[in-house]
């Protein structure tokens, strides 16, 4: 009860915020110019969102006139790492920084001298954050949860008991632990006696979760609801679930990014919910920190800023049939 | 030496004013012991506040720090089991044994884990049970087991919650899937017992004094205590343990940031991959014991520092008491008192102090006593001279009147003498420029007498050349008269040729006769006299046209005549007009040459008259100068008078002065006492 206090207060929080932010630019406030900046951006392999959020950010770099060095998508830590040693010695102003682990925060930002890194996407842990010079641009994984789990619970007409299935992206990455633990806190906050007769990782791969779904199926358990912690894995899921002859019209399957592919399959009566990650308001965010930080030094009035300044929030979107037009 | 300084003191007179200098000594100390009383208090309390909330940020960071690690040793202990498990589980899918084979496969590991002896198990959906060789292990209806339960949600092996065993051991077991394609789905699983993790709970806090336990956040279940009696049983706010209260709201509300609660310090961190939160605290008075240690040794030191304070204040006021009385003498003497005498019981410095004191006063009343004498003579003199300055003041007051009226006659004079200069000096300007207008005057009377010259030499050109032009005339006048008599010679001439023509034409006509006489024979004659006749007909006209021109020849040549003569006749006019103005020219010249030659006379004069002027204005003005300078030497002279009189005035002064002066000294002398009426201790 109380947890879904704190969601809607923050919900409304985050839209007053928003609206003042909109009061705000009409004012003309406006980011720092970059001119004349050089940033690198050092990805992880891509996928559909990731490719969205390079766009976004190659976008917002180049209507700031900042100069985007875009690396070639890495593998693995290592090959981050030998990137970011290059961007502390290439006379870059600050790098934007896809993890491909999070975990490898600390060497990235060791490696990376006294160049300020804004990671983007995936959430490092918290001791590694510092105020304007080691900052996190990314959604509140939890409400991408929370809005999954409120949509599955208003569908299936707020119900005492269900059964359903989580599948998660990778261990350890700040979107699988949130989202996950974010639904999973729902139903318990809302008394509602959720069992998870499936719940594990499928590496955000379509055909991972497919496989895995194939195995629940032996199981020979009924499930009400489907929750995935990306659109990839739900579309995957979804087909999964037509070839063996189960609605999805009654089963809802929820994804999350709002990417083509999901919202393509929200109007194919495929998926019904998805949240709608901006890879677009996250890159433009992640280039207005980083000039921020290469020029001023400080993030302080970069919008959505957290309380202890280390993370620039960009909001969730909930997107189901209603308004999933919006968002193709 | 102190017995004799109490000596000294009790026998000096004046204790009222050894109570004034005590009470400046006193009121310095009173000024100085509450500041340095306020500094220590205030050192104290400011030293204890920073130590305070450094060393409870200090606790705070450590205790977060200790924690933190306790919960990676857990975690790094559960996932090291963990991917053992998992690699033999995946040993399986690899292999994909048959019942039997898998039996094998699983005997293989028992033992091999200290951590988990019985190795990795299994059971299927359909009941069967898989059990390597050599476990403990009985397992009864798989299917119903929790980790059974638990490993069917999932194919990668995780952890699930706590349970008790057969044995009545509380393990926690990983399971999942095996996936290995077969339709009868098998689960394996392995347990580890919380033992280890208790160790790590209880004994792995990394800071001094504190203590930890873990719970699990799902239900509120202790997991491990250092008090064996909690363990398993639940957190809830009604825990007598304020710690244990306090944890329940904080974990149930999801907040684990570091908190005070009844007296305790606590750090929260969950442990990464289960629902566990590691709770660690440690009890304020620990913390801040090092605090309390140092408030006492600060307040020891102040308390030191004061009775140190103290003691030299004693000491300093034992040592310089003697001098009190030497300053109550010293305070007498300078409100004028030399009948003093000091006496000295004292044998050191300020014994030595004391005696040349009293020296010093005996000398000083001898002095005081001359001082006086001396002052009654000068006071005397110094009237003698205040009178004789007086005397000086009214001649040279005198004086000075005098010299003023002199120097206002001689300023007059140096005005009148200027006045006559500045007019001299006016003249002479006048006078040189009349003298520069007549220079241009002769210059331009010059310049009339050349170009009058001119004028003359060119009518005498002009008189000349109206001769030459009437004898040209004349000349004329003959030609055309001899024109005339050759025109007249020509009429003759043409008369001939006329009559001429006329007999010709007669002839002509008795030709042609005589020729139509002939007949034929004359036909060729009488054509010749046909023509003879045409020629003189012509001839006879030809005259009779030259004889016409003539005519008109002689007209014109009595016109031309006739108008040259009237030429002449007026040439004849002109000439004698030009000579009448050449003599008028004449005329005129020689009165420019009189007044030009009249002008120079003047300018001649002129420039006497300037030379002589212009002396006389360079002697006036060299009078003036000189008349200045007498001024100049007259007003110094007054300046003089009158600085004589100042002096004089000062002189005056200063005498009158040296009179009071002498008047005050013997006053002031007076007030000195030298004498004592009683007489009794000089």
């Amino acid at each position: 009860m109380r947890r879904h206090f704190w969601r809607k207060a923050t919900a409304l929080l985050l839209s007053a915020v928003m609206t003042a932010g909109v009061f705000a630019g009409c004012g003309g406030s406006g980011g720092a110019s970059g001119k004349g900046l050089k940033i690198m951006y050092s990805t992880t392999t891509l996928d559909d969102f990731r490719n969205l959020l390079l766009e976004g950010v190659k976008s917002a770099a180049s209507s700031e006139g900042v100069t985007l060095d875009v690396m070639e998508e890495c593998s693995t830590p290592d090959a981050q790492v030998a990137q970011i040693k290059q961007a502390a010695s290439g006379g870059y102003d600050a790098v934007i920084c896809l993890a491909n682990d999070p975990t490898t925060a600390l060497q990235l930002e060791a490696v990376a001298g006294d160049l300020p890194i804004v990671f983007v996407n995936s959430l490092p842990a918290s001791e590694h954050l510092e105020a304007d010079k080691y900052m996190y641009v990314g959604s509140q994984e939890r409400d991408a949860g929370t809005y999954q789990a409120e949509y599955v619970y208003k569908k299936l007409g707020n119900p005492k008991e269900l059964n359903a299935l989580i599948f998660e992206g990778q261990p350890g990455h700040s979107g699988t632990i949130g989202r996950t633990e974010a639904v999973k806190d729902f139903f318990k906050d809302n008394g509602v006696n959720a069992n998870f007769v499936f719940c594990d990782y499928a590496n955000w791969s379509d055909t991972e979760a497919a496989e895995r779904f194939e195995i629940f199926l032996k199981t020979n358990q009924s499930f009400d609801a489907v929750f995935c912690n990306n659109d990839t894995m739900a579309t995957g899921i979804v087909k999964a679930m037509e070839s063996h002859g189960f609605s999805t019209a009654d089963i809802p399957v929820c994804g999350v990014d709002a990417t083509a592919a999901g919202c393509q399959s929200i109007v194919d009566g495929g998926m019904q919910f998805t949240v709608y990650q901006s890879a677009k308001g996250q890159g433009e965010m992640s280039i207005k920190t980083a000039i921020a930080l290469a020029t001023k030094g400080t993030a302080k009035d970069v919008e959505g800023l957290s309380d202890d300044g280390t993370i620039v929030w960009v909001p969730f979107e909930p997107v189901d049939a209603s308004n999933v037009k919006d968002y193709m | 030496m102190k017995k004799k300084d109490k000596k000294s003191r009790a026998k000096t007179p004046g204790t009222t004013r050894r109570g004034r200098t005590r009470k400046i000594k006193d009121k310095l100390l009173q000024l100085i012991m509450p500041a340095v009383l306020i500094t220590i208090i205030v050192l104290v309390v400011i030293s204890s506040l920073l130590t305070r909330s450094g060393m409870q940020e200090m606790a705070e960071a450590t205790l977060e720090s200790s924690v933190a690690n306790q919960a990676d040793n857990i975690e790094a202990w559960l996932s090291e089991n963990l991917e053992n498990f998992s690699a033999i589980k995946l040993a399986i899918e690899g292999v994909k044994p048959d019942d039997a084979g898998l039996v094998q496969l699983l005997s293989a590991f028992v033992g091999t884990n200290s951590n988990s002896s019985n190795g990795v198990y299994a059971a299927s959906q359909s009941g069967r049970v898989y059990v390597g060789e050599g476990a403990d292990l009985s397992i009864s209806d798989p299917t119903g087991q929790q980790w059974f339960k638990e490993g069917l949600t999932r194919v990668t092996m995780a952890y699930g919650e706590p349970y008790q065993n057969a044995d009545g051991t509380y393990v926690i077991s990983a399971s999942g899937i095996i996936n290995d394609g077969s339709e009868d789905l098998k689960v394996a699983a392995a347990d580890v017992t919380l033992d280890k993790i208790s160790i790590i709970v209880n004994s792995g806090v990394k800071m001094k004094n504190a203590s930890s336990f873990l719970v699990n956040k799902n239900n509120n279940m202790i997991l491990a205590h250092r008090e064996s009696s909690l363990v398993s049983t639940t957190l809830s706010s009604s825990s007598s343990d304020p710690v244990l209260a306090g944890a329940y709201e904080k974990i149930t509300g999801g907040d684990y940031a570091t908190t005070q609660m009844g007296g305790y310090t606590v750090a929260f961190e969950e442990v990464d991959g289960t629902n566990w939160v590691l709770v660690s605290y440690i009890a304020n008075s620990i913390i801040l014991q090092d605090v309390t240690k140092l408030i006492l040794i600060l307040l020891l030191v102040g308390l030191v520092a004061v009775i140190i304070s103290v003691l030299i204040r004693l000491i300093v006021g034992r040592v310089i008491r003697p001098l009190a009385s030497i300053t109550e003498n010293i305070a007498a003497m300078s409100s004028g008192d030399f009948t003093i005498k000091v006496h000295n019981t004292s044998n050191d410095e300020i014994g030595v102090m004391g005696d040349q004191v009293d020296e010093f006063v005996g000398s000083m009343r001898n002095m005081l006593s001359s001082i006086s004498d001396e002052s009654v003579k000068l006071k005397r003199q110094s009237d003698n001279s205040d009178a004789v300055s007086r005397s000086m003041f009214d001649a040279s007051q005198t004086q000075e009147e005098a010299m003023a009226n002199l120097n206002h006659t001689v300023d007059e004079l140096a005005l009148a003498v200027n006045e006559i200069a500045q007019n001299a000096t006016t003249l002479a300007m006048v006078v040189s420029d009349t003298k520069e207008n007549s220079d241009k005057a002769s210059e331009s009377m010059k310049e009339t007498v050349d170009i009058s010259q001119k004028g003359r030499a060119d009518m005498e050109h002009l008189s000349e050349a109206m001769d030459k032009i009437q004898e040209a005339n004349t000349e004329l006048v003959d030609s055309i008269g001899k024109v005339g008599k050759a025109s007249e010679e020509i009429t003759e001439i043409v008369g001939m040729i006329s009559d001429i023509a006329e007999e010709t034409n007669l002839l002509s006509l008795n030709a042609s006769i005589e020729a139509a006489r002939a007949g034929d024979a004359g036909r060729g004659f009488a054509v010749v006299a046909t023509e003879i006749g045409g020629l003189a007909k012509n001839s006879a006209e030809s005259a009779q046209n030259i004889s016409n021109l003539i005519d008109q020849v002689r007209a014109l040549i009595a016109d031309v005549v006739a108008q040259a003569d009237a030429s002449a006749q007026s040439i004849q006019e002109n000439s004698e007009l030009i000579a009448e103005a050449v003599k008028t020219f004449d005329t005129i010249f020689s009165n420019i040459q009189t007044t030009s030659d009249v002008i120079d006379e003047m300018i001649k004069g002129i420039s006497k008259v300037d030379e002589v002027s212009s002396n006389v204005a360079a002697i006036s003005e060299e009078q003036a100068a000189s008349a200045d300078e007498i001024l100049e030497t007259s007003k110094n002279m007054v300046e003089q008078a009158q600085a004589i009189t100042a002096s004089s005035q000062d002189v005056a002064d200063n005498s009158h002065e040296l009179a009071s002066t002498s008047d005050t000294l013997t006053g002031y002398v007076q007030r000195f006492k030298i004498t004592k009426e009683e007489g009794s201790d000089l």
